[in-house]
């Protein structure tokens, strides 16, 4: 593969019964002339075992991800997808991005349509990532609701662990969890929606390497999605 | 002109509420930025791109947090605009059928103000244009939409100008058109696209249409999503790059 290329690493999880849509390319132009150069994917379950390394053509305009997990492994928990993608920056005004529709079969909630989490990789001086990336915080609603909230983090390193720091905000006070993802392995981790009578207001993470991570609520009967977000740079 | 402009979508109906989530918090690093109180002014623009209301809050510093109930205004849907001394941060609009929240952020742009002798011309150009079922492709977008017997996804799209916006939306699949529909939107004023309005729905899978999008202004989009009860169930608004 041409280094002269730059590099998209992308990553989301699938979760069995929802239908999950890919843009491969979000703002795909009429006649299809944006179109990446090459995009593999890979699977893997919690603990970080490779499940699959399914085909898929760049040019297709959306990835079916319950068909393709469906048929690539035979996995009943979370997966993590990763999207390991080149492009050309001549053909691309800006990086492009993958985008996604989430709605799970059944469900009365809507669907939820997020930016597809960069986890960066590839060739680090392409990336155009200006800002501080690995510390990220989150803001919820005081609610109550009927909601429950968690963070779904995964590794993309190679070769080591990264251990995450997770502050969640009750109030005036700070409640320090830390998460240590050996490589290719996620997890979820739930936040509490209240302590002490204090409702959460917000998660920090903090980590030394870039992970994937979502920001997630579900609702409290059914178990659906009703937020589905990445977290926001710490230091903009 | 193009003065920058942080926005928010929003959207009320009956059982469903807006709120904005307001704060500085991604600038508590910044010793210059840190500090509060900082006002804040949000101004609601409704369908028809009046300012419907105006709203003055104080974040105490940059980790205070505000949550701000909008009011129902004209057309049930538009955007919100927040200027603030020091505000660096993404701010979060929610809707709420009281039962649970959905979420998204705003975006950072901007107005494009166009001068008289501009105005007047796309004005009447737009007009031509508008018989022939058409609009001046001055900026274009395309979107991806989504068509369930389940849940879909709407189009809000806001006239980000001092122009009326002749917007020309047209769905497709593959090599097949299946419908069309210009828009008019006026100066700073929304319109909520039924996708369902462009052509029939498919009864069983989820279908996924291309949209593209062409207007005789800056605009832009959120996507809305809706479940089983479409617009009169809980809604999603979803940003887009």
């Amino acid at each position: 593969m041409s280094n002269s290329l730059s590099a998209l690493m992308s990553a989301t999880f699938y979760e069995r019964g929802y239908d999950h849509h890919v843009e491969v390319i979000h703002q795909r132009d009429a006649e299809a002339r944006r179109r990446l150069e090459s995009l593999e994917v890979t699977l893997y379950d919690g603990a970080g075992a490779l499940l699959a390394t399914p085909k898929v053509d760049p040019a297709q305009d959306i990835l079916d991800l319950g068909g393709l997990v469906t048929a690539a492994t035979r996995a009943s928990e979370r997966v993590m997808v990763v999207l390991d993608a080149r492009y050309d920056e001549a053909i691309f005004p800006y990086r492009p991005h993958h985008y996604a529709y989430l709605h799970r079969a059944g469900s009365a909630a809507p669907p939820l349509y997020y930016a597809i989490n960069a986890v960066l990789g590839g060739v680090p001086d392409r990336v155009g990532a200006t800002n501080i990336n690995n510390f990220e915080t989150y803001l919820f609603r005081r609610g109550p609701f009927a909601q429950r909230y968690s963070l779904l983090l995964g590794c993309l390193a190679r070769f080591v662990p990264v251990t995450a720091q997770v502050f969640t905000y009750y109030g005036s006070r700070r409640i320090a969890h830390e998460v240590t993802l050996e490589p290719k392995c996620h997890t979820e981790i739930v936040l509490a929606a209240e302590d002490a009578g204090e409702r959460l207001s917000r998660v920090e993470v903090k980590s030394l390497f870039r992970l994937l991570s979502y920001v997630v609520g579900r609702r409290e009967d059914t178990d659906d999605f009703v937020l589905f977000d990445h977290l926001f740079t710490y230091a903009k | 002109m193009r003065p920058r402009t942080y926005y928010l979508p929003w959207i009320t109906r009956p059982g469903l509420d807006c709120a904005l989530v307001l704060s500085n918090v991604e600038a508590r690093f910044k010793p210059e930025l840190s500090a509060g109180p900082i006002p804040v002014t949000v101004v609601q623009y409704d369908a028809r791109g009046k300012a419907a209301r105006q709203y003055e809050v104080t974040l105490v510093d940059s980790t205070d947090t505000v949550e701000m109930p909008l009011t129902p205004a004209a057309g049930g849907c538009g955007f919100a605009t927040v200027r603030g001394e020091g505000l660096h941060s993404d701010l979060y609009v929610t809707l709420s059928d009281g039962h649970d929240y959905t979420a998204t952020h705003g975006r950072e742009e901007f107005i494009e103000g166009y001068p008289g002798l501009i105005r007047l011309l796309l004005s009447s150009a737009g007009a031509v244009m508008s018989v022939l079922g058409r609009t001046l492709p001055i900026f274009t977008r395309n979107q991806y939409v989504y068509l369930g017997p389940e849940s879909r996804s709407h189009v809000l799209l806001m006239n980000l100008s001092n122009v009326t916006n002749r917007i020309r939306a047209v769905a497709s699949t593959g090599k097949r058109r299946i419908g069309s529909r210009l828009l008019r939107l006026p100066p700073m004023g929304a319109h909520l696209l039924d996708v369902g309005s462009l052509g029939p729905p498919p009864s069983s899978s989820t279908a996924v249409w291309r949209l593209k999008l062409e207007g005789n202004a800056w605009f832009n989009l959120y996507m809305v999503g809706a479940g089983s009860k479409d617009l009169a169930g809980p809604l999603s608004l979803m940003h887009v790059k």
